[in-house]
């Protein structure tokens, strides 16, 4: 079970934040300022921090996380933030920030950016070759054969494959495929992604095997074995 | 403003600041004329005494008493009344009788009275000492010259008097004529203030500096209105566009509440709810980012990006999307690239994304849809074309604006801002969206100007 720090000064969105992480399976800490956080980051190992890059009283959340990479503590941290514009996001990620997510969020895209983050840390050095069911995937080769047969992709959907298979079993948000795979940022209009997965879905389960693509309502998709 | 208040106004002052320049300049001139003719008419009798005398002198003066009887009797006036006095002061002969007076001076002219004259007339005169110590007194009645003094001044101040009321009653009616026409101005203003925002502040037909100002302040005033107009029309257009999703919302929670339902029912419901907020939601995000956009605070973000890398992007994303469509789906590159530019890659691709995407929307099924990038000497952008039913060209300013949907596009799904985000997207890059006059279909062309 992860463990997670939640720095927030807002208690509405504190406790909204706090719920979805536990229904999502966390344990959750939370700090209201950016000084609590600091010391109970330091003093404990979280597997992921959310931090509001905006609180009140003394430590901002940009100072807090530069005093914590000061400190030594690597634990992957998303930000928060009112703020979207694009050097908003620069400075934070420059500050140390592993993510950035802009307010209003949905809970779901949240949860899975955090997934993300966590398995990343996770992951370990390249790997050989990736296995899911039936499906392997050679990344030096770019080859994918699914029982055997090999399976012809498009360099993009080759990406779009890839980074599916690099978090299996999670959620991930369409979002973060736009930004993972067409090295975009971007909120809105992203419904064409569902285009790119339909026809990857279309090479990947040929006619009578089971999808490895799941729709996730609302929010994203989900590889996994099939069933 | 009152009348009492008359006193403030400019035209006013000005006014009676040239009125008070004017009686200055007046003055100084009507005062030097003036000395000038008394000083000259002082001089010619001064001369004239001067002549006499000299003539007395030589004269013999035992002939004396005969000659000023005779100049008295040619002299029934007493304009010049000669006379001659004794050692011992007594009147002997001449028309200036008495004893003789008291002389400051001799041989030169000094002025008196002519005390034994009736009336007491002022006086020129002249004394002169003769060989046989006898006095002789010359004199000129000044009187009549006095009276022409007189009337000179007496002129003057009444022409300055007619002058300063003239001038006051000028000054008040141009002030009053200020104060009326910027009470008019300000009665329109304070209409305005007060939200009537179609008046404009009156105009005369005189063409002068407070026209010029009125003018502008109008077009001002225009400009106010049609933003006013279009705030309004986004908000309009806001609030119908938020009602749709809303009231949709509302129905299925009523629905939900009034029946009993099973679970999986109750789960579609909320589904449902989430989804319809999350589209409202999408399109408040989309409205705020327009206008952080806008407003230019996104600048910051700017790195070297080439147009041509981002529509390689866009087209390659829109694809699938028209190949579903079995849309005829091209791109031409031209020979030369166009040159890297400042901007913000992620608004870019955006911006092009949704003009591609409206284009790959309207296309009809096995349509049209190019996308051609262009760089020349004077320019470097993207045209997007295709086959649909188009733009009228009488809609092609308003397809720009927040939530506007054009004739041909009511039905089709969309927010409605997509174009005033590509809009807003090339304003912060220098850049222009531009329609095309084309026979069928759309053009539209996403272009910036080289920098030269």
């Amino acid at each position: 079970m992860s463990k997670v720090l939640v720095v927030e000064d807002d208690e509405q969105t504190l406790a909204e934040i706090v719920e979805a992480l536990t229904d999502h399976g966390c344990t959750v800490e939370a700090a209201r300022t950016g000084r609590d956080g600091l010391v109970l980051a330091v003093a404990n190992a979280y597997d992921a921090i959310v931090l509001d890059r905006m609180l009140t009283g003394g430590l901002e959340g940009l100072g807090m996380l530069a005093a914590l990479r000061s400190a030594g503590v690597l634990t992957p941290v998303l930000i928060l933030s009112a703020l979207s514009a694009v050097d908003e996001r620069v400075r934070g990620l420059r500050a140390g920030g592993d993510d950035y997510l802009t307010k209003p969020f949905e809970f779901i895209e949240l949860t899975a950016r955090l997934d993300a983050l966590m398995r990343r840390r996770e992951a370990g050095p390249s790997v050989q070759e990736y296995q899911v069911g039936p499906l392997r995937v050679d990344p030096l080769k770019r080859e994918v054969t699914r029982a055997g047969r090999p399976v012809p992709l498009l360099p993009r959907e080759y990406r779009l494959l890839e980074y599916l298979i690099q978090h299996q079993g999670q959620v991930v948000s369409r979002t973060m495929l736009f930004e993972a795979v067409w090295d975009y940022r971007l909120d809105e209009r992203t419904n064409v992604i569902d285009v790119h997965i339909s026809r990857l879905r279309k090479k990947l389960d040929p006619d009578g095997s089971s999808p490895m693509i799941d729709t996730v309502r609302g929010s994203g998709y989900m590889l996994h074995a099939p069933d | 403003m009152h009348l009492t208040e008359l006193h403030r106004t400019t035209g006013f002052r000005l006014a009676t600041l040239f009125l008070a320049l004017f009686g200055v300049v007046a003055m100084l001139l009507f005062g030097y004329l003036y000395h000038e003719i008394t000083g000259f008419e002082q001089e010619r009798i001064d001369d004239w005494l001067k002549r006499e005398h000299a003539e007395l002198i030589r004269e013999d003066p035992s002939e004396l008493v005969v000659r000023f009887k005779h100049q008295d009797l040619l002299d029934p006036r007493q304009q010049r009344p000669f006379a001659l006095f004794g050692t011992d002061g007594k009147h002997l002969a001449g028309g200036n009788p008495g004893d003789r007076p008291p002389i400051p001076q001799f041989d030169r002219p000094f002025s008196m009275r002519l005390e034994n004259l009736p009336k007491r007339p002022p006086g020129r005169c002249i004394a002169a000492h003769l060989a046989d110590d006898r006095v002789a007194l010359q004199c000129q009645n000044t009187r009549e010259l006095d009276h022409f003094d007189e009337e000179l001044l007496h002129a003057l101040i009444s022409t300055a008097l007619l002058t300063l009321v003239l001038g006051l009653i000028g000054a008040s009616l141009i002030g009053i004529s200020t104060m009326r026409r910027l009470d008019a101005v300000t009665a329109s203003i304070e209409e305005i203030v007060a939200g009537n925002l179609s008046r404009r502040l009156p105009m005369h037909s005189k063409h002068d500096d407070v026209d010029r100002l009125v003018g502008v302040v109008n077009g001002m005033l225009d400009e106010i209105e049609r933003l006013m107009h279009e705030v309004k029309g986004v908000c309009d257009a806001i609030a119908h566009d938020l009602r749709t999703p809303l009231t949709r919302m509302l129905a299925g929670l009523e629905r939900a509440q009034r029946r009993t339902m099973t679970e999986p029912e109750y789960r579609a419901v909320i589904d449902e709810t989430i989804l319809e907020t999350s589209g409202l939601l999408r399109t408040f995000n989309a409205l705020l980012r327009i206008s952080e956009i806008e407003s230019g605070v996104r600048r910051q973000g700017f790195t070297s990006v080439n147009l041509a890398a981002v529509a390689d992007d866009v087209f390659e994303f829109y694809e699938p999307t028209a190949e579903d469509k079995r849309i005829v789906f091209e791109l031409t590159r031209p020979a030369i690239a166009p040159p890297d530019m400042q901007g913000d890659p992620n608004l870019l691709f955006e911006a092009l994304a949704n003009l591609v995407e409206n284009a790959v929307k309207f296309a009809p099924q096995n349509g049209h849809v190019r996308v051609t990038l262009f760089s020349d000497a004077n320019s470097f952008g993207v045209t997007i074309s295709d086959d649909g039913p188009g733009i009228a060209t009488t809609e092609r300013r308003a397809v720009l604006r927040r939530f506007y949907r054009g004739e041909a596009s009511r039905h089709a799904p969309g927010s409605g801002l997509g174009l005033s985000l590509a809009s807003a997207v090339a304003g912060m890059h220098g850049m222009s969206i531009q329609f095309n006059d084309v026979a069928t279909g759309c053009e539209v062309t996403f272009f910036r100007p080289v920098e030269r």
